[in-house]
């Protein structure tokens, strides 16, 4: 019973349970879980220096409660809590607590065990351990020690249930909480849209892709597969409260796939973009009501307070008291306020929870916000949907506006705390600073190898202590949803959700949702797709929805791509072209490109060559030569542009591509449009006679009305007549060659699907 | 496929099934943990807290009386702040704590009759207590009337000085003579959880007992209205409709979850099936058919001292509208749901739900840019209320003072007042 898991932290021998068969099927009616408590992130930082993130107060109540105690109000019965960072912290608060302590008579689980892995760097090394222990008898819940919700998962485990009875592959159900086509908060703060592609009849998961606005291309590529499943929902509606249900066969997928880190990301992504390979079916369970959320980031943290405390998490709300001691009573004006809790006449609390034992002095004007306990709130001050952890102080006639302000922090009297700003422990800010606005402050006593910084006595004044904390940037670690230069996190680690002053693009940021793009996609992408799978095309290749003038190329893919190959076309010392495409295609998979990406960033390269080859410090050769030059000079460039570059004897791929070294001319600096327009022509023609591109696609890409738009773009295409002219006369003559290229081609193709 | 896989969310009736399995405390913690989760509640809190007083009082240990009341006193109070706004389990608890009561004071009286040999004994030997000892009352002509004097200087004492029923003098009364007479707490025991049982079967036979007088209530012809009928109204209307010719209207919001079925079809079924004829009305559209209307039946959640009752939101209304047109209101109400106390500010107030019964959370705008204020209990004033239908028959607002004194000792009322924070 509740005794036996009084083994908390047990070591890894220990914890080895028999999971014999006769064991598994006893096993089945009891509900274990896993709760993943470190994130591997710092989007929370300066204030998880200190704490762990789980155990961040939310609403006075640490978040993991809010865990634990959904997963014990749906009859979880074994636990596993697997902690990363301040793993010590977790673990004491778990063995002090009451409820919790795996000890304890009154713990609603049978037991309770943390499980420590000295080398985890992402939540892959936790999931991969745990398939090595062979704890996990049945189905398991596997959630973050950051979830919030109220959903009873019943229906859910017995739809998994008998999907995993009638197919043995179906081993993993994602919950997922709808929030409906319009803009909502929920949505908003999550930076990353995760985008669904679901079998509207069962509910399989097809497609997983993640979408953020900082992104170079503002659209998903859809895998042609996916609409052999007759109806389909792309749905980017959708709030993933990190809420699996797994059998055990997804940890066994976890440690096939040795460099998955992310659960999301590349789990779930790589599990269904293989899913020829491994043969599992993921299936995703959308819920349109209860609630449930994971404070992923500081936006969700105040999205998720907000509607705790307009009571949305029912039964998870201040008044239920489910923290031991807590006292918490509904008054008027709708403030949830504990024993004594002393508020001077004239105060006004609304909207607001107060823990026990704050004083809040008259003339105060407190809303939306939630006061820790202990808390010393001085005469005259304002505080508006902010979030003031326990015993800190503030002075008379301050104003703190949507901030957070950590435990035993001082702000003097008089002082402006503007939107944003976030105070982390026991920072003193003195009488009458004014902090700065723009951007917030984020002010920390310690630095970020936790060592005591310098005070900065122009942030915070005379008598002040702490400093601006700054983040150190450390590319080996950021082990963030993405590796690229421009980090959607950044849009994660405010409070307050802003694009401005980062540089995105103008083009619309979910293309799925805008109808327009969408149906002009149709005509050209759309078909190419199916066009594409008519002709076997492998599953990497994917049609894009939107069509490529959506995007400009700003992403650090492609800078990066485009460098690597200019460079090795430029290197002299060696005439191989091997390591680049290998560095290239090494690029692409880490940043997930999409085709039309890769395909620019070659065609930039190669032009971006020829073109130096133009200029005088490179011996200012003829456009015909500077082409020829770029393209030939080192052995493997022309298969690469032939396989990556256009990607295939499909004449639609490449009229993009003859597309794409078009506008990459264009974008050349200090080029004069008739010399552009001749290396345009020589590069088709080199191309052409390199048998990379054919005349179909050449002359669909004259054919193509993308190919005249705007002055520069006419211009080059006008000095590609007399190729067009020759191609057409040509055209009659060589239809027995083409055949037999078509049949190399089709090898080619081959060798590249082995090579992905 | 195996239909093995139980449901794993946890229930009254699991929980109960596995008292055997859990210590006292695991089992009071775990039901204090569905009330605050809501996953026990409503007319469920009575029979919850009659289940696990008899738990206390067959698992915990206590060698007297006292113990035994302040064991019940803590665990009630406990439940009590666990769901304050669901006063049947205080009702409940006082229930059980005057039962304690009772059978100790029958108790004493039994024993004082049988240990008139061992108190002789006694007297020889050097006692601790020997003032206070009740002395060799038997002799005396009429140990009840001691007995009940005693009594009521205890009730006395405890309204005075709440703060520690330990320390009343009643301790040193019956202390010496539980230690000396262990049986006596044997009995005690298994009289009091029969007791208990009783209770339950009070609680368990309420509904169907409100729903023998159906037939006095409602008379051939008569249109009824409903409001959002619950278990109670349910079986008394199914109960009605056997004897008598009438018509149902059952006003509910509309489609609750937006389910697929019509609200109470079962209900509906089971009317028409009896010839009764039932008409659904969504709850704005009451006012409409109140002249037509001969009487307003709802159930209540508990009735405070004053009359006034704490119902489902929206029966308020309902009863407002009946007033207006002086059509009789009907609260059915079963002893158990009488609180012997004063509606607090919150209840007043009522109880505020989620608001996604209103305004879905997937709709943006409106989650952002409204606080929706979703009470789910409403509280009806006395004057509003006609009858009031217990299981012990039809009463006024007069006679509901005489109810409470019949069913609960004055030193309990305050009960969860006496201890401080556990």
């Amino acid at each position: 019973m509740s005794k036996q898991g009084g083994k908390g932290g047990a070591a890894p021998g220990k914890a080895k349970k028999p999971a014999k068969a006769g064991a598994d099927e006893k096993r089945e009616d009891v509900l274990q879980a896993v709760i993943l408590a470190d994130s591997f992130q710092d989007r929370f930082k300066p204030f998880t220096l200190e704490t762990p993130r789980c155990l961040l107060p939310l609403v006075n109540v640490p978040v993991i409660e809010y865990t634990l105690e959904f997963l014990a109000s749906n009859g979880v019965q074994e636990v596993f809590i697997y902690c990363g960072a301040h793993s010590q912290d977790i673990e004491y608060y778990i063995h002090e607590s009451r409820r919790w302590s795996p000890g304890s008579a009154t713990s609603p689980f049978s037991s309770l065990e943390f499980i420590r892995v000295s080398d985890a760097n992402s939540i892959g090394d936790f999931l991969r351990d745990l398939d090595k222990r062979g704890i996990i008898g049945g189905d398991f819940i596997l959630v973050h020690g950051d979830v919030v919700a109220n959903i009873q998962l019943d229906a859910a485990l017995a739809k998994h249930r008998a999907r995993r009875e009638a197919n043995r592959d179906a081993c993993m159900t994602v919950v997922l909480r709808s929030v409906g086509e319009q803009p909502h908060r929920a949505a908003k703060a999550r930076g990353i849209t995760p985008v669904f592609v679901v079998d509207s009849k069962t509910g399989r998961c097809l497609q997983y892709e993640e979408m953020h606005p900082l992104q170079s291309e503002h659209y998903v590529n859809l895998d042609p597969a996916v609409f052999s499943h007759g109806e389909i929902e792309i749905r980017t509606d959708l709030v993933d409260c990190g809420i699996d249900i797994c059998t055990p066969d997804v940890l066994a997928l976890w440690s096939e796939s040795f460099d998955y880190e992310l659960p999301r990301k590349n789990f779930l992504h790589g599990v269904l973009k293989d899913w020829e390979l491994n043969g599992k079916m993921l299936y995703t369970e959308i819920l349109d009501d209860g609630y449930a959320a994971r404070a992923t980031n500081l936006q969700m943290y105040d999205c998720i307070s907000q509607d705790v405390l307009e009571r949305w998490t029912l039964p998870f709300v201040p008044d239920s008291n489910l923290l031991h001691g807590q006292t918490y009573k509904r008054v008027k004006g709708g403030s949830y306020v504990e024993d004594h809790v002393v508020v001077e006449r004239g105060a006004k609390v609304t909207q607001s929870a107060v823990g026990r034992g704050a004083t809040i002095g008259s003339g105060t004007i407190i809303q939306g916000s939630v006061i820790g306990r202990r808390t010393k709130i001085g005469k005259n001050v304002r505080i508006e949907n902010s979030y003031i952890w326990d015993d800190a102080v503030i002075g008379d006639g301050a104003s703190v506006v949507h901030s957070v302000l950590a435990g035993s922090v001082v702000i003097g009297a008089e002082c402006r705390v503007p939107e944003g700003s976030l105070i982390s422990y026991k920072v003193h800010v003195d009488n009458g600073v004014q902090l700065p606005s723009d951007p917030p402050a984020r002010i920390s006593i310690l630095t970020d190898d936790k060592q005591l910084a310098e005070t900065d006595s122009s942030l915070v004044g005379k008598s002040g202590k702490g400093a601006i904390y700054q983040v150190a940037v450390d590319e080996d670690e950021s082990d963030d949803e993405d590796g690229a230069g421009r980090d959607p996190a950044v849009l994660q680690s405010s409070l307050i959700y802003s694009l401005q002053g980062l540089n995105i693009s103008t083009s619309s940021i979910s293309t799925l949702a805008s109808e327009d793009e969408y149906d002009s996609a149709d005509d050209t992408s759309l078909a190419g797709s199916l066009q594409a799978g008519d002709f076997g095309a492998t599953r990497d290749r994917l049609s894009s929805f939107a069509s490529d003038d959506a995007a400009k190329p700003d992403g650090g893919f492609h800078n990066d791509a485009v460098h690597g190959l200019v460079d090795a076309l430029r290197a002299d010392d060696s005439d191989d072209f091997d390591g680049a495409k290998l560095e290239f295609m090494g690029l692409r998979l880490a940043n997930n490109a999409s085709d039309s990406a890769m395909r620019r960033a070659i065609a930039v390269a190669f032009v971006r060559r020829a073109a130096q080859l133009l200029t005088p410090e490179h011996g200012s050769l003829e456009p015909t030569k500077a082409a020829g030059e770029a393209l030939t000079s080192k052995r493997g460039a022309v298969k690469f542009v032939k396989e990556v570059g256009v990607g295939g004897e499909d004449v639609a791929e490449q009229a993009e591509f003859a597309l794409a070294l078009q506008k990459a001319l264009v974008g050349v600096a200090g080029l004069e449009t008739g010399r552009a327009g001749a290396l345009l022509a020589a590069l088709l023609q080199q191309l052409y006679s390199l048998d990379v591109l054919e005349e179909e696609g050449i002359l669909a890409w004259w054919a193509d009305k993308r190919a005249c738009e705007g002055l520069a773009m006419g211009a080059l295409r006008d000095k590609c007549r007399v190729l067009v002219e020759w191609l057409e006369n040509a055209d009659e003559e060589d239809s027995s060659e083409e055949e037999e290229e078509e049949e190399e081609d089709e090898d080619e193709d081959e060798d590249e699907d082995e090579s992905d | 496929m195996a239909p093995s896989q139980a449901a794993h969310v946890p229930t009254l009736d699991g929980l109960i099934k596995s008292f055997n399995n859990r210590t006292l405390e695991s089992s009071i913690e775990a039901l204090i943990f569905l009330l605050k989760r809501r996953q026990v509640k409503g007319d469920e809190c009575a029979k919850a807290t009659a289940h696990i007083l008899r738990q206390v009082v067959a698992k915990s240990k206590w060698t007297d009386v006292d113990q035994l009341l302040s064991r019940i006193q803590s665990a009630g109070s406990r439940l009590v702040r666990a769901a304050p706004l669901e006063p049947v389990i205080g009702n409940v608890v006082r229930r059980v704590l005057g039962l304690i009561r009772d059978e100790a004071s029958e108790d004493r009286n039994a024993d004082d009759l049988a240990s008139e040999a061992a108190s002789d004994i006694q007297s020889l030997t050097p006692s601790t207590h020997p003032p206070q000892r009740p002395g060799p009352a038997p002799i005396r002509p009429s140990p009840s009337v001691i007995s009940t004097g005693l009594q009521v200087s205890k009730s006395m004492f405890n309204l005075l000085s709440v703060a520690d029923p330990g320390d009343s003098p009643m301790t040193g009364a019956s202390t010496p003579m539980s230690q000396a007479q262990p049986a006596s707490v044997h009995a005690l025991r298994s009289e009091v959880m029969d007791g208990i049982e009783e209770i339950l079967d009070e609680i368990n036979q309420a509904d169907d007992q409100i729903a023998g007088f159906a037939d006095i209530q409602i008379h051939p012809g008569d249109y009824v209205l409903a409001y959002q009928p619950s278990r109670t109204v349910e079986r008394f209307l199914v109960k009605a409709a056997s004897k008598r010719r009438f018509t149902v209207i059952i006003a509910s919001l509309l489609n609750p979850d937006g389910a697929a079925e019509a609200p109470y079809a079962t209900l509906r079924k089971k009317l028409n099936a009896a010839g009764v004829d039932t008409i659904n009305l969504a709850s704005n559209g009451l006012m409409a058919y109140i002249p037509r209307v001969n009487k307003v039946i709802f159930s209540a959640k508990a009735v405070y001292q004053n009359g006034g009752l704490l119902v489902d939101s929206g029966s308020c209304i309902a009863a407002q509208a009946a007033h207006e047109y002086l059509k009789p209101v009907i609260a059915l109400c079963p002893v158990y749901k009488f609180c012997p106390e004063d509606p607090s500010d919150e209840v007043s107030r009522g109880e505020l739900g989620n608001p996604s019964s209103y305004v879905s959370y997937a709709n943006g705008p409106a989650v952002e840019a409204l606080d929706v204020e979703n009470t789910v209990t409403d509280y009806i004033p006395p004057e509003l209320i006609d009858v009031y239908l217990t299981n012990l028959g039809p009463q006024t607002r007069h006679h509901l003072a005489s109810i409470l004194a019949d069913h609960y000792k004055t030193e309990d009322i305050g009960f969860s007042l006496q201890l401080g924070e556990p």
